[in-house]
């Protein structure tokens, strides 16, 4: 075992002399640096798509990163801190507002208004969901929307009939208990992530954080105690999975999903998971895609449009015009959008679209028909979570409310002051 | 506060008994030599400075602040962090309960088992060096995303171990989701990964020379009597090793629990061990400072007994150097 | 040398031959029940590793859908040619190059720095040695994560973002967790030798190199499987040290494959998650019996 040290030190020094070699950049054009998240399936796609992009301009030059989803932002904000984040960056409604509010992003609005990124097929709300205060930060890369998977087989089977397309909650609750009695569970899906806890709030008027995010927005409380008693009116009665199943139910992920094997009827996604969904449900399904139910006869259908992520630009990048135009290439060209196909959620660019339409598969070609449907009920999208939002989320919402009353170790009316309090409290002192 | 801690006098001193004799080659003959004391320490000295004592000393400082992650800025707060963690902050002592659980039966479980089956694998049969890599290979699936999966199939509600627990007439049990059962799938998966100390076992008990244990032979010692007079004595120092260790890892434990959790600690934060809490803190809440004095206040706690720890460890330790 | 026990076969008696006999019939029984509950044991640790391996070999519909069967209703190889492409053309060929770079050269630089420093703690006598091993330990006991960012600013500035610099110059200072191994096993090591050497007119360079370092061999070769695949399997350190993607290790590469919103390909994950297994498990195998070995004391007179 013994190497003579004149010998280990030569090899080290020269193992690292080559590694530093291999970073030396060639740059006499231009270097435009990109990162995302996905998985392989995204990670091909792009890629392709940047180095057809490269072929057609051969002075740009792009660096790009990607990884999985959990793994992203430990990485940028580790970059952001260093100052090495990459120009073009995937960004997400969950942090956007945090970036954009420490000044990490870099608004587009003269990009837009210049057309150096044109934004004349996109709709004004879609734009304006990338926007924080008047500052748009982010171009949306797919649009989104919420959805009540119903598998229409397992009603028929079941002798139960479909809803209509603007259910509501109470048509919700009779037809899980219905499924309930036959051993079917109405949904297994947690409908209690903060996203399904704004639907009532948001179909009667109110939204979890006021109009400045400087505290909770909610007025009347009473809808989300409610719900809450609803849900665990549903789990008593077999028709949801009580708590302590419920880490086993999502442990597989999409695939393992009970509408897979039918052990639910009706299952909750964002629309740009169906597909997913679906190829792992296997061929042959019937699987209709409704909004999310109202709250009471006087409720709207809580449906936005949610932007599935965003490119932004980072604060510090040198090459903002070539930035701009490959996002513009990426939104807007057919070559594009050949390759990307509809991967990151529905088009945003009404052209693009259309001519995608008549090419894909039926399901994402369904997907696509129910945005178009929920686009003419959909309520304009709620401002982006305000700073500290994460946080109210994280550390309040589920560990002092939600949980506990699903657990059954309080009530929704005792629980509530206080998550109302704390959750003002962190707000309050974010907004300064 | 380093120089209190941890009390090192006995690794690194004669034991008791040879203390009055000054007169012993050991002390005559290896005199203070600084100079190439500190030549070989130099690697890690140079180290330690270039890369580690600024961002410690920076992070202590953040302790005191309220920084930021992401934009990296933050105003002196005194002890506010503390202050917060220790009388505000309901999901720090739920933190500090899983981890202290996690802790107190990981480790203990994780080092019998290793030393038991370092022991049977210590022979010279067939096949002990299949079942050695066997028995290694769980531990070096470690980290990865495949871990979570599995463990979550195993100890699902239609999985292995309730199907194993059934043939003994146990019911089911929701390992997963129930509160008070899902800290013991990450116990019990720390005790499946004892591959480490089981090898660092191992080479401390393939050090021991054969010659002793057939000098006992000879005058007439049985198995247990082999164990308790040559066996044990001689592997202290690598049990003591072990334990400080184990426990120094079980405090900071991560990465298996953080994919197996979904990186919330549920349910109830029953699985929020410490290091995913400040993980939380410090990346999704960008709170860096809060997130630094929770750091540190860990530190100075695994510090403490591990410097109880060397304490007693003249107790029972036993070193080589100890014979004559 | 002989023993007790080979001295005992070769007599002739008849008494001591029934003895003979006696003792090889029990400790048969001992051998068969010896490898029933460790090989059992083992299977039930391995059980895991099958899955995985069961759950490679099936196709991607099938596998959380027939969870606890380890046999596939078909074999396929497709989740380990489709995980093997990688990404965008960067095959896993490209990972497991940089995998083994960081964690060779990681290991070598790692283990042998462990055991210089660890020879000066354990056998030098130097002024103000408790307290660098007090620091030292301390090292091993700050959760990393409030380190990360203020060491990426420093390597940042000093522009070794990306490259492999930031992993592996740092390591020629050993690890805290391995010097104090070695310092264990050191201690474990008679005096005696030392003072034959230095009645011989050794120095501690002297001793260092011809007492305790080739009586530290199971120690060391313990040490670099250990530093091997705890390199091998680091991801934090590559994650935001090596971002260019034709950098990534193996370690990174899988973690890139799951996204919760989309199509994970878990066949893939688990097929490229076996295949990097190999390198630490063949360094294990390979290596094992130089643990047996033990150390040589024959010739002591211990």
């Amino acid at each position: 075992m013994k190497i003579s040290r004149k010998l280990m030190s030569l090899a080290v020094l020269t193992a690292l002399l080559m590694m530093t070699m291999g970073v030396a950049v060639q740059a006499q054009d231009t270097t435009l640096t990109i990162t995302w998240w996905g998985s392989q399936n995204r990670h091909d796609r792009t890629i392709e798509v940047i180095e057809l992009y490269e072929s057609l301009n051969p002075e740009i030059d792009i660096e790009y990163e990607f990884s999985g989803w959990s793994d992203y932002w430990t990485r940028v904000n580790t970059q952001a801190a260093g100052g090495n984040i990459a120009c073009i960056m995937q960004h997400d409604y969950r942090y956007l507002t945090e970036w954009s509010d420490r000044d990490l992003l870099v608004p587009l609005n003269g990009l837009l208004d210049s057309g150096a990124i044109d934004a004349s097929g996109i709709s004004d709300s879609v734009i304006s969901s990338g926007s924080v205060g008047e500052d748009v930060v982010g171009i949306s890369l797919g649009t989104n929307s919420q959805t009540f998977i119903l598998d229409a087989d397992a009603f028929e089977a079941a002798g139960i009939e479909l809803p209509a397309f603007d259910w509501t909650y109470a048509d919700f609750e009779s037809i899980s208990l219905q499924f309930a009695e036959q051993g079917i569970w109405g949904m297994a899906y947690g409908i209690w992530d903060d996203a399904n806890l704004k639907a009532p709030l948001l179909s009667t008027g109110q939204d979890l954080y006021n109009a400045d995010g400087t505290a909770l927005g909610i007025t009347d409380s009473q809808v989300l105690i409610d719900y809450m008693n609803m849900i665990v009116g549903l789990m008593d009665a077999g028709a949801i999975p009580t708590m302590d199943l419920q880490a086993d139910i999502s442990a597989p992920g999409l695939e393992g999903s009970p509408i897979v094997d039918g052990r639910e009827a009706m299952r909750y996604q964002w629309s740009n998971q169906v597909v997913a969904l679906t190829t792992a449900a296997g061929e042959d399904r019937n699987f209709v895609l409704y909004p999310l139910p109202r709250w009471g006869e006087d409720g709207v259908t809580p449906n936005y449009l949610k932007p599935s992520m965003f490119f932004s630009i980072t604060e510090g990048c040198e090459t903002i015009d070539e930035a701009a135009a490959f996002i513009d290439w990426f939104t807007n060209s057919t070559e594009a959008n050949d390759i990307l196909f509809a991967e990151r959620g529905v088009p945003v660019d009404a052209d693009i679209l259309a001519y995608l339409a008549d090419q894909v598969d039926p399901v994402t070609a369904q997907v696509f028909q129910f945005i178009a449907d929920v686009s003419e009920v959909a309520i304009p999208v709620p401002p982006a979570d305000p700073a500290g939002a994460s946080d109210v989320i994280e550390n309040v919402l589920v560990p002092l409310f939600v949980d506990p009353v699903l657990f059954g170790m309080t009530t929704a009316e005792d629980a509530y002051p206080t998550f109302e309090e704390e959750a003002n409290a962190i707000l309050a002192q974010n907004a300064e | 506060m380093a120089n209190e801690a941890v009390p090192t006098e006995n690794v690194f001193d004669a034991p008791p008994g040879q203390q009055k004799a000054k007169n012993t080659s050991a002390s005559r003959d290896f005199k203070l030599n600084n100079v190439a004391g500190y030549l070989f320490i130099s690697p890690w000295l140079l180290a330690f400075f270039l890369f580690t004592f600024v961002p410690m000393i920076i992070s202590l400082g953040l302790a005191f602040t309220n920084y930021d992650t992401l934009s990296q800025t933050g105003e002196f707060i005194g002890l506010g962090n503390f202050e917060r963690m220790f009388f505000e902050d309901r999901r720090y002592w739920n933190s500090v309960k899983a981890t202290v659980t996690y802790v107190s039966f990981s480790v203990p479980l994780r080092l019998a088992v290793a030393l038991l089956v370092a022991m049977l694998l210590n022979s010279d049969r067939r096949g002990v060096y299949f079942y050695r890599a066997a028995y290694y290979i769980p531990s070096m699936i470690g980290g990865s995303v495949a871990v979570a999966v599995l463990w979550k199939q195993l100890f699902g509600a239609d999985g292995l171990v309730n199907a194993v627990l059934a043939i003994f007439g146990i019911e089911a049990i929701r390992w997963l989701g129930h509160p008070d059962y899902a800290i013991w799938t990450l116990i019990i998966l720390a005790a499946w990964q004892f591959g480490s100390p089981m090898l660092i076992f191992l080479a401390g008990l393939r050090q021991i020379p054969q010659s002793l244990y057939e000098a006992a032979e000879i005058d007439g010692a049985g198995g247990l009597t082999k164990f308790f007079r040559i066996t044990l004595p001689l592997i202290t120092p690598i049990i003591f090793f072990n334990l400080i260790i184990q426990m120094i890892g079980a405090f900071r434990a991560f990465t298996q629990a953080f994919i197996i959790s979904g990186g919330r600690g549920s349910p109830l934060d029953t699985t929020l061990l410490y290091a995913i809490y400040l993980y939380i803190r410090a990346f999704n809440n960008f709170q860096m400072g809060y997130a630094a004095a929770m750091a540190w206040i860990l530190l100075l706690v695994i510090a403490i007994l591990t410097g109880i720890n060397f304490l007693i460890s003249n107790r029972w330790v036993y070193y080589e150097t100890d014979l004559e | 040398m002989a023993t007790v026990q080979s001295e005992m076969n070769r007599s002739s008696n008849p008494q001591v031959q029934a003895f003979n006999e006696q003792k090889k019939r029990q400790q048969m029984i001992v051998t068969i029940l010896y490898h029933l509950g460790v090989g059992f044991f083992g299977f039930v640790m391995l059980y895991p590793i099958f899955w995985l391996v069961a759950s490679s070999l099936k196709p991607a519909d099938e596998i959380f859908v027939n969870v606890t069967s380890l046999i596939p209703s078909e074999v396929v190889f497709s989740n380990y040619t489709d995980g093997w492409q990688g990404f965008g053309g960067i095959t896993f060929a490209t990972f497991f190059k940089n995998s083994f770079i960081y964690a060779g050269l990681g290991t070598l630089i790692q283990v042998t720095a462990s055991v210089i420093v660890g020879f000066g703690f354990a056998r030098v006598k130097f002024k103000g040695k408790r307290i660098w091993f007090s620091i030292m330990l301390l090292t091993l006991m700050l959760p990393g994560e409030v380190l990360m960012i203020p060491q990426y600013i420093i390597f940042s500035e000093i522009g070794w973002v990306p490259s492999f610099l930031p992993l592996l110059v740092p390591r020629i200072g050993g690890s805290a967790f391995f010097i104090f191994m070695i310092i264990q096993f050191i201690r474990g090591i008679p005096i005696d030798l030392d003072e034959a050497a230095m009645i011989d007119g050794a120095d501690q360079f002297g001793i260092f190199r011809y007492v305790i370092a080739p009586q530290l061999k199971p120690a060391i070769i313990t040490a670099s499987i250990f530093s091997f695949y705890w390199t091998w399997d680091d991801f934090l350190g590559p994650l935001i040290y090596l971002t260019n993607p034709r950098m990534y290790t193996v370690s990174v590469a899988l973690r890139s494959f799951s996204d919760a919103s989309s199509i994970t390909n878990w066949g893939a994950i688990f097929a490229m998650m076996l295949v990097s297994l190999l390198p630490a498990l063949m360094l294990f195998v390979f290596f094992q019996r130089y643990i047996v070995e033990g150390i040589a004391t024959t010739g002591m007179k211990g």
